[in-house]
């Protein structure tokens, strides 16, 4: 069994994410970058079913500039088998990544494609249904368990409503959500594996996808934080104060 | 721009040492004001684990730990919180040079007075039975250890420095240490200056960037620690009550956290951190590791090899913080010569926790009386002043990074105490 794992690498957002100087982007100085972590929870889910059944092969995939093949290192050395770095300087959007996916999933003709169910730093929800819609592939998204069968998938859905049951056949594109399963850190001896596992360098234009954005950022600018609360003495003078203010 | 405000005493930092000292110096009738540049207790001593062994390899030093107990406890009343949880210490040894170094420590307490002594083997693994001790030769077992809970503690400082009209400001850092003629005159903030002629930089891992605000060089660096905490697990439990432990040939302490178990290490390539090179605002109580982290890679195979049950797939999590090494792991509490009012505190190396009771004690005598009822020749600030070799902040870090690398490391050698004598 193939299974493709796209990864996104992102900001740390728990620490404070504020616009550059010039409104076109995040200010990145000294921000630790990350593994998505919903990337990193399909990373582990993957790994986990590479675990219980030998002859299972996990591709970890990151499309975008420098830095990606640290990203995939740390998937490699959480137990992916091997690494595809599509290689572009270019703006994406999830549209542009899902197209640059499908091309992936059609070199690599996985088995089931597990990624996170949106990244962090755009919060987009969308490249994975994007992509089942391109491929023409069944999708299950925001998955807080999943079961293999026979030639197919069975996984629980987080939703509004509460927790939907469905079963896909495979080949299918699912996303995890949180509850999903948490991931391990890379053990002394994953990591010693990981730099001798494959990691291929592609360029995005060998794969043929002509990258047309869809999105547009106009501007960045940061929420002011500054807490605009103010402290009173006593439950009676917070009685004073709202009664004041007619919310009483 | 505000009103410039006037206290008696200005602390830079609201971690464990500057609450304690600013709760010693207030019981003492001193006006305080404390400045932290984000939240209070939310730096290096919202990470820490607080064990607290008491026996150290220096009289003076056990003497302030075991004294801080003391003060611990009347917090403890004084604040109806439990602060100290008396689960007793271990030290187990696997190799004939920590057995050594057991030996030595037993002989040693019971100099003194103190209550430690050798456990047989068989008896370590009744007290510990989620824990591998095959290949044990030698264990000691002090009773009166355990560890400090630091929010407990932080709340308890506060508390009673409240009562006693300490001020506090928070997410408020400190851009500049006004000298005039050698002689400190206040901080300035971007809310404002206050004025003082007594400053104490407590700042922690920032202690060295606060130090050159005042033209000072201060020996300490910021030195990346990592422990892990596992979930509780019914088939491992781990009762709240069991021993601390520390292995020093693995590198790892261990202590009971909420029905699982935390394990540290004291790496031996820890990482240095660059305080300068933070994200806007850092929350350290937020930072991460990575997730092919070496540190933390170490820290799982060395729990592993202790607690069978650990690995890479147990449910825990990872704290990474960062502490404040020095180049001999003791802190540095006072002044230097070049500035007078202005006195460092800082430089925990890993044990500001459970130095913080007796240190604000300390703090606050050398302040307000100019000397210290201890003797607190070891922890002087300017022990390495205008010492060459510990000027240049690239040598600075490489004897501070060494000393964390060899913390457990090195096999210890306690001092020997002059004439033997009961406490």
């Amino acid at each position: 069994m193939k299974i493709l794992v796209p990864t996104k690498r992102v900001p740390d957002t728990d620490q404070k994410i504020v616009a550059a100087a010039d409104g076109l982007s995040v200010a990145v100085e000294h921000l630790p970058f990350v593994v998505n972590p919903f990337d990193a929870i399909a990373v582990e889910e993957a790994v986990r079913i590479s675990e219980r059944s030998t002859d299972t092969e996990v591709v970890a995939v990151g499309i975008g500039g420098e830095g990606y093949d640290q990203q995939l290192r740390t998937a490699l050395a959480m137990g992916a088998t091997r690494g595809v770095h599509v290689q572009t300087a270019h703006a994406l959007d999830p549209w542009n990544v899902a197209r640059l996916l499908r091309a992936v999933a059609e070199r690599e003709q996985p088995d089931l494609i597990l990624m996170g169910k949106q990244a962090v730093d755009d919060d987009a929800n969308q490249t994975g249904q994007f992509l089942a819609a391109l491929l023409d592939w069944p999708q299950a998204t925001f998955a807080s368990r999943l079961e293999l069968l026979e030639g197919e998938i069975r996984v629980d859905r987080e939703t509004d409503h509460g927790i939907e049951t469905i079963r896909l056949p495979l080949p299918a594109v699912v996303t995890t959500d949180l509850r999903l399963n948490e991931p391990r850190y890379a053990s002394l001896a994953g990591i010693m594996k990981a730099k001798k596992k494959p990691l291929d360098v592609i360029a995005a234009e060998e794969l043929d996808v002509p990258l047309e954005p869809r999105v547009e950022v106009l501007r960045y600018s940061s929420s002011d934080t500054k807490r605009r609360g103010e402290r009173v003495s006593s439950v009676k003078e917070l009685m004073e104060r709202l009664e004041a203010a007619s919310v009483l | 721009m505000t009103q410039a405000k006037t206290a008696d005493v200005v602390i830079i930092g609201g971690g464990v040492a500057g609450l304690s000292t600013a709760m010693q110096l207030a019981g003492r009738g001193a006006s305080v004001q404390i400045l932290e540049r984000e939240r209070l207790g939310n730096g290096s001593t919202g990470r820490a684990a607080g064990l607290l062994g008491q026996l150290r390899g220096n009289a003076e030093h056990t003497r302030m730990l075991i004294d801080g107990v003391t003060i611990v406890r009347e917090l403890e009343e004084t604040a109806q919180v439990e602060i100290f949880v008396p689960t007793g210490s271990l030290r187990i040894a696997e190799v004939p040079e920590r057995a050594a170094e057991i030996s030595a420590l037993v002989e040693m307490g019971k100099s003194i007075g103190f209550d430690i002594d050798h456990m047989e083997i068989s008896e370590v693994a009744r007290h510990m039975p989620y824990m591998r001790t095959d290949d044990l030769i030698d264990a000691c077992y002090c009773p009166t250890d355990g560890h400090l809970q630091p929010a407990e503690l932080v709340s308890a400082y506060i508390k009673v420095g409240k009562q006693r009209g300490v001020e506090y400001k928070t997410n408020t850092p400190v851009t500049e240490i006004m000298v005039d003629g050698g002689r400190v005159r206040g901080v300035r903030t971007p809310e404002g200056e206050y004025h003082s002629s007594v400053v104490v930089n407590a700042g922690g891992p920032w202690s060295y960037l606060n130090a050159e605000l005042a033209d000072t060089v201060l020996p300490t660096a910021a030195i990346g620690h990592y422990y892990l905490t596992t979930r509780p697990d019914a088939n491992h439990p781990v009762d709240r009550l069991s021993p601390a432990i520390r292995d020093r040939q693995l590198r790892i302490y261990t202590r009971p956290e909420s029905g699982g178990l935390i394990v540290g290490i004291y790496d031996e390539e820890p990482e240095l951190h660059d305080m300068r090179k933070l994200p806007v605002d850092f929350d350290m109580s937020r930072m991460k590791a990575a997730r092919d982290s070496i540190q933390v890679a170490r820290l799982i195979d060395a729990a592993h090899q202790r607690f069978p049950w650990i690995d890479e797939r147990t449910p825990m999590t990872i704290t990474t913080g960062i502490m404040t090494f020095t180049p001999d792991a003791r802190p540095f509490c006072g002044k230097m010569p070049n500035v007078e009012g202005l006195f460092h505190c800082s430089g925990f190396s890993g044990h500001g926790i459970v130095q913080s009771p007796a240190i604000g004690l300390i703090m606050s005598q050398l302040i307000l009386d100019g000397a210290s009822t201890y003797d607190v020749e070891s922890i002087e600030a300017d022990r390495y002043f205008d010492m060459p070799g510990y000027l240049k902040r690239g040598d600075i870090e490489s004897k501070c990074v060494t000393m964390a690398g060899n913390y457990y490391g090195k096999v210890e050698r306690p001092e020997p105490v002059a004439g033997a004598q009961s406490a």
